[in-house]
């Protein structure tokens, strides 16, 4: 039976330090600029005067919470449909992976994923994004960001084991609906999460 | 932009740019770091590294020693064939709540960036303008650089150091940083700076008062206790930025245990983000103001049978001071707090309504906080340290000891009142393991000059020539050389821009760093340092750890030990330099492995950490005995790490002052009377006799200079000045205060950014990314606009510790320093208010838009071909 590697995320938990992104840096040899694992901040709210006291200016609606984001390693990936080159390829077990020998740099991927996860590498003229830390998995280790996060808002693991543990939601504002690619990813929303598509906020560092 | 594509955007546009940077980029991930253009050789020498090098590859426990407030955490790095390849954390042990791993932060991760970072300083060099006596002393800051043999560099040192000595005495030297403390001990001392940095009011006031200043005596309960909270206050404190590592999840335990959290803060912070049921936005630099309301309302309220707000027992038995009733011997009963609060004899009662217009919040938010501390059983009540780095807030940590003496929130399971921050954030009580002394010699030199300047008039001094000794005591002094050995003395100081005039009056300026940083920018001579991954171990934990960090590459170019350093200068200048080296780093690590120790399970006596081998012994090439211990040393070298397990109910826990609740006769606090003083006249005294500002024995309320009021012209009318909004200056994660500043990885992870409102903004006609010109009456930065709803209006912030990059011209930091804002104020205990400052704020019509500053081109001083 085909398995599905998958990512969870615990938004509940992430405080937005950004470690994973810095782990996988490291990991990747990444330079400025391409970002495997992004960490982003979605929040919203406003400041209205207190109905006590006109003169006090009281937060209201006001919420914030963080994302870390990856190659969702999706079920129905955009990227591998779209590629001319049939440089992207599904492994057995879901991991979406660059045939870099095969990949002819010409963005398709980049523009078809709404998660933005493959991204060019100048230097190889290649597309390059998360391999999920095949490498380590294949040993039986952790992807270097699960084992960074110092809040364990990270895991991994198949996906119906993931859901069976962690439950369904595998999107929530800003977010792309889940139903467009169908992402190995499953996650715990933050106490004040949007859902997908109506939510309120912005995207606070769109740096990154 | 629909959402869908803003994420687009978001996720996606980020890649094209940044091509210049891949070269580089490549190299400092240490792949050309060793083997492509900035290579250099691997000596002869069969050390460890080499050893490594030659080898399949090895995973060497790498060390994280900067001052990050951090956990301590435990990192390695890949090593294969002389390469770092790439950095990870702890993994030597399945992960729990009981014995976590001990996981880095973002800096931690991007170390390798630091340590081979293509800005290194290589080799000595010197200002090319610059002569013995000081050459064009204008230039500094602005001078090209010269490369200069370490012979050349060191001899020029020694001449001038003796030079100015036998010209201005040993006064003429001020010696910021302290790498060179050993010399300039022989040589007949130098003058150095004085006064708290990250403490604030807390380091001298909350000794002194009879609650602690939150790390050398924890005031907190440990992490465990933590748990046991219903409530946990946090009060000005932002773990998640300035305590990374394991702190927040420490605290995300406590959560998930059931503790409900407030928080009390000018911003929504990221820890508020995961943690806060509900914030509470208040001022900065008005927390006293909001204690006080919260105090008349608990005293107002209070009814020992119906509605219990205030612990009688606690404030009759433990403290003095409250009340006419309770006043120590020959003190006027009218000063007692309780009437100050009340306004009974200077006719001002401290309302929620009178404290509402100073700090922000609402007279009802005022009396629901004071309701829900006082009445909930089990309460953390935490402050960091922020709050009290503020112009004249001496009186601040006694207020808050009295607020949680009030409500009883000390020495109970569950509830404590006091300072939770830097490593010792969430997590209590006296370390449970710990390594042994390196056994260095002390350098002592009776007769060396002792003169001392407080950071706050310190460049003043060396400006004016005068300084304030103590109370009515301004004495003169005449420096001439101002000694960067290590520190970030120039950035990290408040007033700045006074700093670098004082630089470039004296004849002579040396910086010993790793980088061109602010110090090394505006020197005469610079040196180039090792890094703790140059040299051949380092010790380091935190109160349940400890950790063994090993030599993960030969030093860089020609960087050299700040030993080595030291004993060079010494033998030039005729001094015992085998004294000042200290002893070989091999024998100092071995001293502290054979010293380290671990409370046995009793929670009291101590047990050797290592078992260690005469092989051990012969291997490491050092003196000493075989003995036994806990973990062989080969196996503490492997895993690089020890953690102490912990369980609720082990001999480990720690509830701060529970002895002394107990019974305060057996175990008084350090105060005069043994108990906690909320009239405390020593705190009085020592405020004066430092000679720049006054304080009552009570914690009365000192409006602070540039705080909330100093934003009005007329603060009776309202009436807006010049400078009307707050500005506070924040840990910021990218760094640690100035260290990491100019590592690529972190600065795009983390944008320093100018933090403000929206509806500020708007009125501004600021949009999200503009650049705004920020000045306060010190000085002015640019930086692009960050608009966050999280942020109280009238509040501004931007991060502590960016390199300044000022403008010749227009005297314009453009990097955001945020000591070029804050003015150098003598004040109190000699603390730096750095979250007490006025900005006003324009939009910046200057020439060229900032780009972000990872774009921006590395000090490399000497461009090689
Ligand atoms: S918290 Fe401090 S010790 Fe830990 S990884 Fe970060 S910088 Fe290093």
């Amino acid at each position: 039976m085909a398995t599905q590697k998958a990512f969870y995320f615990d938004a509940s938990a992430c405080n937005g330090c950004k470690a994973c992104m810095i782990a996988c840096k490291s990991k990747n040899a990444l330079p400025v600029g391409v970002n495997f694992r992004r960490v982003l901040q979605y929040g919203g709210g406003a400041w209205v005067p207190d109905p006590e006291y006109p003169d006090f200016l009281q937060p209201s609606g006001l919420f914030a919470y963080s994302l870390s984001v990856a190659c969702m390693h999706c079920q129905n990936a955009p990227c591998v449909n779209i590629c001319p080159a049939k440089a992207i390829e599904k492994r057995d077990d879901g991991i979406v992976l660059v045939d870099e020998d095969k990949c002819i740099g010409c963005h398709y991927c980049e523009w078809a994923c709404p998660y933005g996860a493959p991204q060019f590498d100048a230097d190889k003229g290649t597309m390059i994004k998360c391999d999920f830390c095949v490498d380590l998995i294949d040993q039986g280790e952790a992807p270097y960001c699960v084992a960074s996060c110092p809040m364990r808002a990270l895991d991994f693991g198949e996906l119906d084991e993931l859901r069976a543990k962690y439950g369904t939601v595998s999107a929530v504002a800003p977010l792309p609906p889940a139903d467009l690619t169908d992402p190995a990813f499953v996650m715990t929303p933050h106490r004040d999460a949007q859902p997908v598509g109506q939510g309120t906020g912005r995207i606070y560092d769109d740096e990154v | 932009m629909s959402e869908q594509s803003l994420v687009m955007k978001a996720l996606t546009d980020v890649t094209l740019k940044r091509r210049s940077f891949l070269k580089w980029s490549a190299a400092l991930s240490g792949t050309a770091a060793l083997s492509g253009g900035l290579s250099r050789k691997l000596g002869p020498a069969p050390s460890e590294f080499a050893r490594a090098a030659a080898s399949e590859g090895e995973w060497i426990t790498a060390a994280c020693w900067h001052n990050c407030g951090g956990q301590r955490c435990l990192l390695k790095a890949q090593v294969v064939d002389g390469v770092v390849k790439k950095v990870k954390t702890d993994d030597t042990h399945p992960d729990s709540i009981e014995l976590p791993q001990i996981r880095g932060c973002a800096r931690g991760r991007a170390q390798a960036q630091h340590v081979f970072g293509a800005d290194r300083l290589k080799y000595p060099m010197k200002r090319k303008n610059w002569a013995p006596g000081g050459g064009k002393k204008e230039l500094r800051g602005r001078d090209e650089w010269e490369r200069i043999s370490w012979d050349e560099a060191l001899d020029l040192i020694a001449d001038e150091l003796k030079r100015i000595i036998d010209t201005y005495g040993n006064e003429g030297i001020l010696e910021v940083g302290s790498t060179l403390g050993g010399v300039f001990t022989l040589l007949g001392g130098a003058v150095r700076p004085w006064g708290t940095t990250s403490w604030g009011t807390w380091y001298y006031t909350g000794d002194i008062v009879g609650l602690g200043d939150g790390l050398t005596n924890t005031t907190h309960n440990d992490r465990i206790e933590l748990q046991k909270s219903n409530l946990i206050v946090i009060w000005g404190g932002n773990p998640a930025w300035s305590a990374q590592g394991n702190n927040m999840k420490y605290f995300l335990d406590a959560k998930r245990a059931g503790a409900k959290f407030i928080f009390i803060d000018p911003f929504y912070n990221d820890s508020a983000m995961i943690l806060a049921d509900e914030w509470f936005p208040v001022r900065p630099a008005t927390d006293h103001a909001l204690a006080l309301g919260m105090a008349y309302t608990l005293i107002t309220e209070d009814d020992p049978v119906n509605n219990p707000l205030i612990d009688w027992d606690f404030l009759n038995r433990c403290c003095i001071g409250f009340d006419a009733d309770h006043m120590p011997e020959g003190a006027d009963p009218k000063d007692n707090f309780k009437d100050y609060v009340l306004g009974t004899y200077d006719g001002q009662p401290k309302t929620p309504e009178w404290a509402a217009e100073i700090c922000g919040l609402t007279p009802k938010q005022i009396r629901y906080l004071a309701r829900t501390i006082g009445s909930t059983p089990k309460v953390s009540l935490l402050t960091a340290w922020a709050p009290a780095r503020v112009n004249d807030a001496d009186s601040w940590p006694h207020m808050f000891m009295t607020l949680g003496a009030m409500t009883g929130h000390i020495g109970k399971s569950g509830s404590c009142t006091g300072v939770s921050c830097w490593e010792r954030s969430a997590d209590g009580g006296p370390f449970l393991i710990g390594a042994g002394g390196a056994g260095n010699p002390r350098v002592q030199n009776e007769n060396a000059i002792r003169t001392q300047i407080n950071n706050g008039e310190l460049w003043n001094a060396v400006l004016t020539g005068q300084y304030t000794a103590g109370y009515n005591d301004v004495r003169n002094v005449n420096i001439q050389a101002i000694i960067h050995d290590g520190s970030s003395g120039l950035n990290q100081k408040v007033g700045m821009t006074k700093g670098i005039e004082a630089h470039r009056k004296v004849e002579f300026v040396l910086s010993i760093n790793l980088f061109l940083n602010t110090n090394s920018k505006y020197s005469d001579i610079v040196l180039p340092a090792t890094t703790q991954w140059e040299r051949y171990g380092y010790l380091k934990g935190n109160r349940d750890h400890l950790i063994w960090a090993r030599q993960i590459t030969e030093p860089l170019f020609e960087a050299k030990d700040d030993s080595w350093i030291a004993a060079e200068l010494a033998k030039r200048l005729g001094l015992d330099a085998d004294l000042v080296a200290g002893l070989p780093l091999q024998q100092q690590i071995f001293n502290q492995l054979a010293g380290a120790w671990v409370l046995k399970d009793n929670g009291v006596d101590r047990e050797n950490l290592l078992t260690i081998t005469a092989e051990d012994i012969a291997e490491m090439g050092v003196e000493g005995e075989p003995q036994e211990g806990r973990i062989t040393l080969q196996e503490f070298k492997e895993q690089g790490i020890y953690v102490v397990p912990r369980k609720d109910g082990d001999n480990f826990g720690y509830i701060a002052l529970k002895d002394f609740r107990d019974d305060p006769e057996a175990n008084p606090r350090k105060t005069e009377s043994g108990l906690m003083e909320i009239y405390c006249p020593a705190q009085q005294k020592m405020i004066h006799d430092f000679g720049f500002t006054e304080v009552d024995p009570i914690p009365t309320y000192n409006r602070p200079r540039e705080g909330y009021e100093d934003t009005f012209e007329d603060w009776e009318n309202k009436v807006k000045g010049e400078y009307p909004f707050q500005l506070f200056t924040i840990h910021y994660r990218r760094r640690s205060h100035s260290i990491f500043d100019n590592v690529p990885w972190l600065r795009e992870a983390f944008p320093q950014e100018f933090i403000m409102n929206p509806l500020d903004a708007e009125a501004l006609g600021l949009k999200h990314g503009d650049i705004a010109k920020i000045s306060s009456r010190h000085g002015t930065v640019i930086r692009p606009v960050f608009i966050t709803e999280r942020i109280r209006p009238g509040v501004v912030t931007l991060g502590e510790g960016a390199w300044a990059e000022i403008d010749e011209e227009t005297g314009i930091d453009r990097a955001g320093a945020t000591n070029t804002l804050n003015g150098a104020y003598t004040t109190g205990q000699g603390h730096q208010g750095w979250n007490s400052c006025n900005v006003k704020i324009e939009r910046y019509g200057g020439p060229d838009a900032l780009e972000q500053d990872y774009l921006w081109e590395q000090r490399i001083p000497i461009k090689e071909a």
